[in-house]
C-alpha cells in the first residue's frame, strides 16, 4: 500500500498528554502548553517541528467535538469510515467481522466518500490535511523556520575540517546529511545547510539548519577561539637552565626554546600554530609551563637539592 | 524533494515584491511596519525597499501568526522576547563553556 499507514502512529490523547476523559477545555489548554515548547520558532531543535506537526493534528481532531466523537468510535482511521455509519454499529459490525473487514468498508466504500480518502489513504497523510503545518489553513504559503542543532568535534577536526556524515530525525522520517566541517571552524560557529531546515508550506521555501560547532574537550589541548593551549610539565632543572623540548600540536611534534630562569605559568607560544583561519592568520597555540618535582627523590637527589638549598639565597616569596 | 528559490543576493526588496515573494498582501506589509515588526529604508522618491533578510523575519511572524493565533501587534513582542533569549541563550552557553 503507498504511503501505507505509519507503524509509530501515537494515539492523539497520548500526544496532548490528556486522558481520553478530558474536557474540551482540558484538550486546549494541553495543546496550547504544547505547542509553546515545540512550535520551530520558540525551539530550535529539529524535532520539534515534527513534535508540533503531531499536536497540532491531534489538536485538530480533539478540539472539534463532532471530529472527536468519531475518533473515540472508530479509531485512527475514522477519516476512512463514511459519516453516516452509527458508531455502535461500527463496534457491533467490528466486533463480528474483525477489524480487517470493517476497515475494508470503508475503504471500498461506495459514494463520494470511497473515491477521495480511501486506498491509499490507509495512514492518513497528514501533509494533505493540513498542508504542512501552517499551510492550508488560509494563511498562504509560509516559509520554514530555521532550525539549530549542535554539532560535537574533536579538536583534530577543528584543526583539519572534513566530512560529518549527521543523521537527524525529520518530518520525513530519518535523513542523513553530509555536512562539510571546514578546517579552523571555532567554539560556537555556525555551519549553514541551506533549506535544510524547517519545511516551508505551499511551495514557500524551507528554513536553513544551522550546526553549532562545539569543540568537544580534549585531554590535551584547552581551546580558546582559535588559540590552543597544553601544559609544558619541566624539571625544575630544566625550568631553572633552559632546554630544548618536544610539543605535541595537532600537526605534530615541535621543538620549543625553553630559555632560562622559565617559572609555573609562563606560556611559550607558538605562532600560528593554533587553529587555522580560513581568511586570515591561524590562532596560537600556547604551552604552559608547569613545573613537577619527582615524588620520591633518590639519595643522590635528595643530596643535591639539599646542597642546593644551602647555597641558594633564592627566596620565591620575597617581595 | 524540490523547493522554491526565494531571491537572496539582490541587496533589497520594493513593496510590491517584497509582498509577492512573501505571498502577503501590500496593506500587511505596510501595516507590520507601522508596528515596528518590519524593517525597511524609504528612498528620495519615497518608496520602500526591504532588505533581503526581512523575507525571514516575515516567515517568523507568518509562523507565529499560524501558530499561536497571536495578533500582529503582539508578533512584535514575541519575536523581540525571542531575540532576547537567542542573545541570552548564546551567552549562558558561552560561559558554561569548559576549559576556562
Amino acid at each position: 500500500m503507498p504511503g501505507g499507514p505509519r507503524a509509530d502512529r501515537r494515539d492523539f490523547y497520548e500526544i496532548l498528554d490528556v486522558p481520553r476523559t478530558a474536557t474540551q477545555d482540558e484538550i486546549q489548554r494541553a495543546y496550547r502548553q504544547l505547542a509553546r515548547q515545540n512550535h520551530p520558532d520558540v525551539n530550535k531543535d529539529p524535532g520539534a517541528e515534527d513534535r508540533f506537526k503531531e499536536i497540532s493534528e491531534a489538536y485538530d481532531v480533539l478540539s472539534d467535538p463532532q471530529t472527536r466523537r468519531r475518533y473515540d468510535a472508530f479509531g485512527a482511521d475514522f477519516r476512512q469510515v463514511p459519516e453516516d455509519v452509527d458508531p455502535e454499529a461500527f463496534q457491533r459490525s467490528r466486533a463480528g467481522a474483525g477489524a480487517g473487514q470493517a476497515r475494508g468498508a470503508g475503504g471500498a466504500g461506495a459514494g463520494p466518500f470511497g473515491t477521495g480518502l480511501g486506498d491509499d489513504l490507509g495512514g492518513i497523510n497528514i501533509e494533505d490535511l493540513l498542508g504542512g503545518i501552517f499551510g492550508g489553513r488560509g494563511f498562504g504559503p509560509i516559509p520554514g523556520a530555521d532550525q539549530e542543532a549542535e554539532l560535537e568535534l574533536t579538536v583534530e577536526e577543528a584543526f583539519q575540517g572534513g566530512h560529518r556524515s549527521v543523521t537527524l530525525e525529520g518530518p520525513d522520517g530519518r535523513r542523513t546529511l553530509d555536512v562539510r566541517i571546514p578546517a579552523g571552524v571555532t567554539n560556537g560557529q555556525r555551519i549553514r545547510l541551506a533549506g535544510q531546515g524547517g519545511r516551508g508550506s505551499e511551495g514557500a521555501p524551507n528554513g536553513d539548519l544551522y550546526f553549532v560547532a562545539r569543540i568537544a574537550p580534549h585531554p590535551r589541548y584547552r581551546v580558546e577561539g582559535r588559540d590552543l593551549y597544553v601544559d609544558l610539565p619541566l624539571a625544575p632543572w630544566e625550568a631553572a637552565l633552559g632546554t630544548s623540548v618536544a610539543v605535541e600540536t595537532p600537526r605534530g611534534e615541535m621543538k620549543v626554546k625553553v630559555p632560562s630562569g622559565t617559572s609555573t605559568g609562563k606560556r611559550l607560544r607558538l605562532r600560528h600554530h593554533g587553529l587555522p583561519h580560513p581568511r586570515g592568520n591561524a590562532g596560537h597555540l600556547y604551552a604552559e609551563v608547569k613545573i613537577v618535582v619527582p615524588a620520591k627523590l633518590t639519595d643522590e637527589e635528595r643530596r643535591l637539592f639539599e646542597q642546593l638549598a644551602a647555597v641558594s639565597t633564592f627566596d620565591p616569596r620575597r617581595r | 524533494m524540490g523547493y522554491a528559490l526565494v531571491l537572496v543576493r539582490s541587496a533589497s526588496l520594493n513593496l510590491e515584491a517584497f509582498a509577492r515573494a512573501t505571498g502577503t498582501h501590500p496593506d500587511l506589509v505596510r501595516r507590520l511596519l507601522a508596528l515596528g515588526v518590519l524593517d525597511a529604508n524609504r528612498d528620495a522618491a519615497g518608496e520602500l525597499w526591504f532588505a533581503t533578510g526581512q523575507l525571514a523575519v516575515m516567515g517568523r511572524v507568518q509562523r507565529l501568526r499560524a501558530g499561536f493565533g497571536i495578533n500582529y501587534a503582539a508578533v512584535g513582542l514575541v519575536t523581540d522576547l525571542l531575540d532576547r533569549i537567542a542573545v541570552l541563550e548564546a551567552a549562558l552557553q558561552e560561559a558554561r563553556r569548559p576549559g576556562r
